[in-house]
């Protein structure tokens, strides 16, 4: 008998057919992965299972018993547990606060027991090989084990059945591989999973069965034994994806961007970026690898007037820009798609149109003088969203509503059709699905063809390695090295990336290749 | 995450008939259930109706009825108060078709007149608090911003002599607009230059504005004689009447629903207004665009400043033409309530103008006629803010679908 | 939603019928008093014309209603809805109505008015007359009612200079304006007066009328400035202060139950019984009382004696006065009680008058 049966769950939103007769089972100790793009319907349909939306149609089987669900609560008392994308942790509480907080057990009628939850936790920590410490404050742990933590708060409150949303989307590569390590665990002692995600390699390495969801209904349940990449990308999306980027040989021209001794602090005052020396020209990609948090965020940030520098100079196209005003900084031709695209790059309670226009307002042909020219925002807006392949049902939509991949295509719509010299991308597809992600890829490769200077930050190795033509890799606020990307390989890669520069690199293979990308 | 369901746009186009009743409903009920709950108020305190519930199983009928009755005559003369008595009206129509003669029918408008004077400073002010909203400012000092700059257009209104009209009005206008810009101003530049807090700020500002008006009208305004009031301001000066004594309803009503339009002009229509409404609603994001959070801050608390310092201008250039303590029956408090039930847009604040200027008005007529005090309105005031600020409890209270509306008030919280 | 709305529309239809056909046309003695911004529940001005109006109810059966003011256009307004209401006699508080009631007066010849610590005419040399001032000459219809304070102020400050252990009496106001400094100055009189008679020096904290200047709050509502400026008094030395600023005086009242150090003098009521809280530090309470003139003034327009001009209410009439020491009264001496209350009767009779003392 299935753990869980899903059948025929249908759920419709103003507009929307969110879930349209959709039906899984989920087998005793397996990993089922719940694939899609955004935007797919997978949220929806957990949702429903958690109680937090109530479904149009369909019914919900537990070991064969049908389950009211009406609320969370309802769920939990089923066995099933959540761990949501977004975690539900307060970080100024420990990690044993957490975990009771809701169903906090007194002793002697009045004191928390936060002894019997630590202990408790110390025994679902070690049982599943979890290693997380009940009295840290989770403010001070790393996101992966922030996840972990949500993980225990499932498992306290017993639950067998474990949904995780998106679970990688904020994860380390490393932290992928021990969140794995995890799942397997859980699965050997008796537990089943199902694993929400839009990332074909994860599901290939982890799951015992896919099912894929595309427009909100399920287009099958396959075996991973029997699948690609490719055959799987396909099914995902509906039609053929090329997941490779095509692109030629780059012509660089003459320097666009110059970097000279920069230095930057960070809000709390710490040395980010420690002497950085580079340039980027006209029509070349170069890209900066590292893990999160060497000092990348900073860098573009002091790059586009958002931060203040230290010393050193920044020219574009030989106008120094080093502490000058954002606005100064864009009107040099300077288009900058940010790292994080709701923090900065979007208003979000603004509708498309405003979006579109939010670096430009103020020029001809959106304003005279003060007053906005309605008519060509509006025009502009529905030109470039219909260009730029942006999925809404009219530009008067918020963009808050709109799936990450739609809103990413926004900034890109935005940024890229003003006329620039310089293209600051930063972790331009993260979170972004297959679709949007090749569109993404292809569109940043034609900027560069057309003759722009392109500064690629991103923190996936294999996107750096797809699009590049020189990457530099960052370590602890320096750039360890510059290597063309040519010839470098993903192992030296990693090494730079530690902050080891091997005296003697290995040679690579020579000659144009394309680097599959990690999807 | 695009399973949400569509949103519909938000007002700054014409939005269909059915996402403007959306957006009324949750306020329209909210005064409903605040007049409810007066209601209830008022049949508890009223002395007939609780001896008639002292005898609630002998009479049940009387007791109703006792209550029927304090609340019709509560509200019947909260409503005849606030809009005039349809009796006089009409009467005052005949005698107008009749004789031509007019004056019994304007007469009976005083109370719709009296209404919309009580809603003058309120449009005002409340459109200064929703600008404020609208940049992510709390600007809690409307008041004292409306005192300064009810003292600066006063002090223009009667030191100057001799002028034109046409010259003498503008300048006190002008005059209470940048007295209230400065008093905005101060705190809008502390904010932006050293971080410190707006509503602290502001509340500074009440008080030395409050204590500056004690001295001002004791020492350097005071008229000639013994009470501490300002000198009358020059007929010059002075907003015309629409019609004779003791109608008051003047060119303020005018200029304040002007001042609507263009603070909804510059909000929806302008590049000003869209940086405003960026930086109030990610400010992360209008940094990044090139926008300046110093200049829209500084700029935003100047403009909320003006329109307080107008609220006060047009009272006193159009209503009382001389200044004494206590001339504002707190306008500038509360205009945060007005924002707030006006969701910071112009329109909206004007109608919620309107409905605090009517109630204020004809509460003077339900004191007098039902012995019902003041008070009351005020109790209903606050109900329909609680209400409106936690639209949970309408939407409870009459079942409506929860549809999530995406705030378009966002005051940053605290710290910088 | 719909019936909601149907519901409520016919509710508003039907009250406004039941009152537009209900209106009372009784043809009672209708009296109406507009307050100041204090409010009807201020304990001092506004409360205690409100007082004359119930006992002018209770004993000469009119009816009586009040309309309390929020803000400054609220005065002509106010003033308006009684008119409205055909109100016999018009009843309003305090000089920040002086012009409004003048108007009205003017333009309602047959309502009479009686406004309280205010008389006509009003204006000075140069004043635009209706809207610097109210009118240039007596109005025919409004009663002004005045108080010779000074007189019950003089008591009050013989007997505190008989009180006080330290030499030093003090006396503040809330606003440097007749009504108020009259009470400061008379205070002043009565302390100078006791330092005639007993070769004393008790000196005067807060108020000089040779210079006509004092120690003023600036407004009648913060007990925090009577707190501060009680405490100031006590650190110059001095143990009985008279607070003439409303409200104010209570935060005085406070400081001195709270430490100890000194004694208040009540203004206008008996604030024994009105601040009862405070009552052992009440020495006594300066009586300004308007319920009295306000009652006369009812009583007067409703029997046909009434006519326009000033009623200035005195020690004599009883008008003002001082009120019993209550619990004080063991401990103020036979002797002082003696004086106090001949130095009453010398102002009665006219032979001891507040200005002779000034001026000696």
């Amino acid at each position: 008998m299935p753990v869980l049966e899903l059948k025929g769950i249908t759920k419709a939103f103003p507009g929307v057919l969110a879930n349209d007769h959709i039906s899984l089972t989920l087998e005793d100790g397996e990993i089922l992965a719940l694939l899609g793009e955004n935007g797919a319907g997978k949220t929806t349909l957990m949702n429903i299972l958690y109680g937090l939306y109530k479904p149009d149609e369909g019914e919900i089987l537990v070991r064969g018993k049908n389950a009211d669900i009406h609320e969370p609560n309802d769920a939990i008392r089923c066995g099933i547990g959540m761990v949501h994308q977004h975690f539900m942790l307060i970080p100024v509480m420990t990690v044993t606060e957490n975990v009771m907080l809701g169903i906090e057990p007194v002793k002697n009628g009045l004191f928390l027991d936060r002894e019997k939850v630590a202990r408790r936790i110390r025994e679902i920590s070690e049982q599943y090989g979890l290693e997380v410490d009940p009295n840290a404050y989770v403010k001070d742990l790393p996101v992966g084990t922030q996840q972990r933590v949500e993980i225990i708060k499932v498992l306290y409150r017993q639950a067998d059945i474990l949904i995780l949303d998106e679970p990688t989307a904020v994860l380390t590569p490393q932290e992928v591989e021990g969140l794995f390590k995890i799942l397997h665990t859980l699965v050997q002692k008796g537990k089943s999973i199902i694993f929400i995600t839009h990332k074909l390699k994860e599901v290939m390495a982890i799951a015992n069965r896919i099912t894929v969801l595309r427009g909100g209904r399920s287009v099958g349940t396959v075996l991973p034994a029997e699948m690609n990449p490719e055959k799987l990308a396909s099914l995902m999306v509906g039609r053929q994806v090329s997941l490779v980027v095509e692109k030629a040989e780059a012509k660089p021209q003459g320097m666009t961007l110059e970097v000279k001794d920069l230095f930057v602090r960070d809000d709390h005052g710490n040395l980010v970026v420690n002497n950085i020396t580079f340039e980027v020209h006209a029509g070349e990609v170069l890209g900066i690898a590292g893990v999160q948090g060497n000092g990348q965020t900073e860098l573009v940030y002091s790059l586009t007037g958002l931060l203040p520098s230290l010393s050193g100079t920044i020219h574009v196209a030989g106008k120094p820009i080093q502490n000058t005003s954002p606005r100064h900084i864009l009107e040099q031709g300077v288009a900058h798609v940010p790292e994080d695209r709701q923090k900065h790059g979007l208003v979000l309670t603004f509708p498309i149109h405003d979006n579109m226009v939010l670096c430009t307002y103020y020029l001809a042909p959106f304003a005279r003088g003060v007053v906005l020219q309605e008519q060509e925002i509006l025009a502009t807006s529905e030109k470039l969203a219909k260009q730029y392949d942006v999925r809404t049902p009219s530009v008067f939509v918020n963009a808050g509503t709109l799936s990450g991949g739609n809103q990413q295509k926004i900034i890109i719509a935005r940024e890229f059709s003003r006329p620039i010299k310089l293209l600051i991308a930063s972790q331009p597809t993260r979170g972004l699905d297959v679709g949007s992600i090749e569109y993404i890829h292809n569109r940043i490769i034609e900027k560069r063809d057309e003759g722009t200077a392109v500064l690629l930050i991103s923190s996936e190795l294999d996107e750096i390695l797809a699009l590049s033509d020189r990457i530099a890799v960052m370590y602890k606020g320096q750039f360890v090295d510059i290597v063309p990307a040519a010839s470098v390989t993903k192992e030296y890669l990693g090494l730079l990336m530690a902050g080891i520069k091997p005296e003697n690199a290995p040679a690579a293979p020579s000659g144009q290749r394309t680097i599959e990308v990690d999807l | 995450m695009t399973e949400k369901p569509i949103q519909p746009k938000k007002e700054e186009k014409a939005p269909a008939s059915g996402q403007i009743r959306q957006a009324l409903l949750v306020p329209a009920l909210a005064v409903l259930t605040g007049l409810i709950i007066g209601a209830i108020i008022i049949i508890i305190t009223n002395e007939k109706a609780a001896t008639a519930y002292g005898n609630f199983f002998g009479d049940p009928l009387a007791a109703l009825f006792a209550s029927w009755e304090a609340v019709a005559t509560a509200y019947g003369s909260l409503l005849v108060g606030s809009f005039g008595d349809p009796g006089k009206i009409i009467n005052g129509l005949g005698i107008l078709f009749s004789t031509g003669d007019s004056s019994k029918f304007i007469r009976a408008l005083y109370p719709l007149s009296e209404s919309l004077v009580t809603a003058t400073p309120y449009i005002f002010a409340g459109l200064s608090v929703a600008l404020g909203f609208r940049a992510g400012l709390f600007n809690v000092g409307a008041e004292g911003q409306l005192f300064i700059g009810t003292l600066a257009s006063a002090f223009v209104g009667y030191s100057l002599v001799g002028l034109p009209w046409f010259i003498h009005l503008p300048l006190a206008i002008l005059a209470g607009a940048l007295g209230g810009a400065l008093w905005g101003a101060i705190p809008g530049y502390l904010k932006a230059k050293t971080g410190a807090h707006e509503v602290v700020n502001t509340i500074m500002m009440n008080w030395i504005a409050f204590r500056l008006s004690d001295w001002l009208l004791n020492g350097p305004m005071k008229a000639p004689g013994f009470r501490p009031i300002t000198p009358q301001i020059e007929t010059s000066a002075e907003l015309p009447r629409f019609f004779a004594d003791p109608l008051r309803i003047n060119w303020g009503f005018i200029l304040a629903l002007l001042a609507a339009y263009g603070v909804y002009w510059l909000l929806f229509k302008t590049t000003i207004g869209f940086e405003i409404r960026s930086v109030g609603l990610n400010p992360d994001a209008a940094r990044y665009s090139g926008m300046s959070i110093v200049r829209n801050t500084v700029l935003v608390m100047a403009l909320s400043g003006a329109l307080s310092g107008l609220a006060g201008t047009a009272h006193v250039l159009g209503v009382d033409r001389w200044v004494g303590q206590g001339f504002s029956a707190g306008y500038g408090f509360d205009a945060i309530a007005l924002a707030l039930l006006g969701n910071s847009h112009p329109l909206g604040v004007v109608l919620a103008a309107l409905l605090f200027g009517t109630l204020r008005s004809g509460a003077t007529r339900m004191q007098s006629m039902a012995g019902i005090p003041i008070d009351i309105i005020s109790i209903i005031q606050g109900l329909v803010i609680i209400f409106v600020a936690a639209p949970a409890i309408i939407r409870w209270l009459y079942r409506l679908r929860n549809i999530k509306s995406d705030t378009t008030v966002m005051v940053r919280g605290w710290g910088k | 939603m719909k019936k909601i709305f149907a519901f409520l529309s016919l509710l508003v239809v039907a009250s406004m019928l039941l009152t537009a056909c209900g209106g009372t046309t009784s043809s009672a003695f209708k009296v109406g008093q507009v307050t100041d911004l204090g409010g009807i529940d201020d304990k001092s001005f506004n409360a205690s014309a409100w007082l004359g109006v119930e006992n002018a109810q209770k004993e000469l059966g009119v009816t009586g209603k009040y309309l309390e003011s929020q803000g400054q256009s609220d005065y002509a307004k106010n003033i308006q809805q009684f008119l409205d209401e055909d109100t016999n006699l018009i009843v309003t508080v305090g000089f920040l109505l002086g012009v409004d009631t003048a108007k009205a007066a003017l333009a309602n010849p047959e309502t009479k008015f009686a406004i309280v610590d205010y008389a006509y005419p009003d204006c000075w040399p140069g004043a635009a007359v209706g809207k610097d001032c109210g009118s240039d000459k007596e109005i025919a219809n409004v009663l002004g009612l005045t108080f010779q304070t000074d007189q019950a102020a003089f008591l009050a400050g013989y007997l505190a200079a008989g009180m006080t252990k330290t030499g030093k009496v003090a006396t503040y106001g809330g606003l440097n304006i007749p009504t108020v400094t009259i009470f400061m100055k008379g205070f002043e009189a009565g302390v100078k007066y006791y330092n005639q008679q007993k070769g004393t020096n008790v000196e005067v904290l807060g108020w000089n009328t040779a210079a006509a200047d004092g120690v003023f709050a600036g407004n009648f509502e913060s007990t925090d400035d009577g707190r501060s400026l009680a405490e100031s008094f006590v650190q110059e030395g001095a143990d009985i202060i008279l607070p003439v600023a409303g409200p104010v005086g209570l935060g005085s009242a406070a400081v001195c139950k709270e430490t100890g150090n000194c004694l208040v003098i009540g203004v206008d009521a008996d604030w024994y019984e009105t601040a009862a809280e405070y009552k052992d530090v009440v020495l006594t309470s300066v009586l300004k009382k308007i319920n009295v003139a306000v009652y006369d003034a009812v009583k007067r327009a409703k029997d046909g004696t009434f006519k326009g001009g000033v009623a200035t209410y005195t020690i004599k009439d009883g008008g003002v006065d001082i009120a019993p020491y209550h619990d004080f009264d063991s401990k103020v001496s036979a002797e002082l009680k003696a004086e106090v209350e001949a130095a009453k009767k010398a102002l009665i009779d006219g032979s001891l008058t507040v200005d002779g003392v000034l001026a000696k």
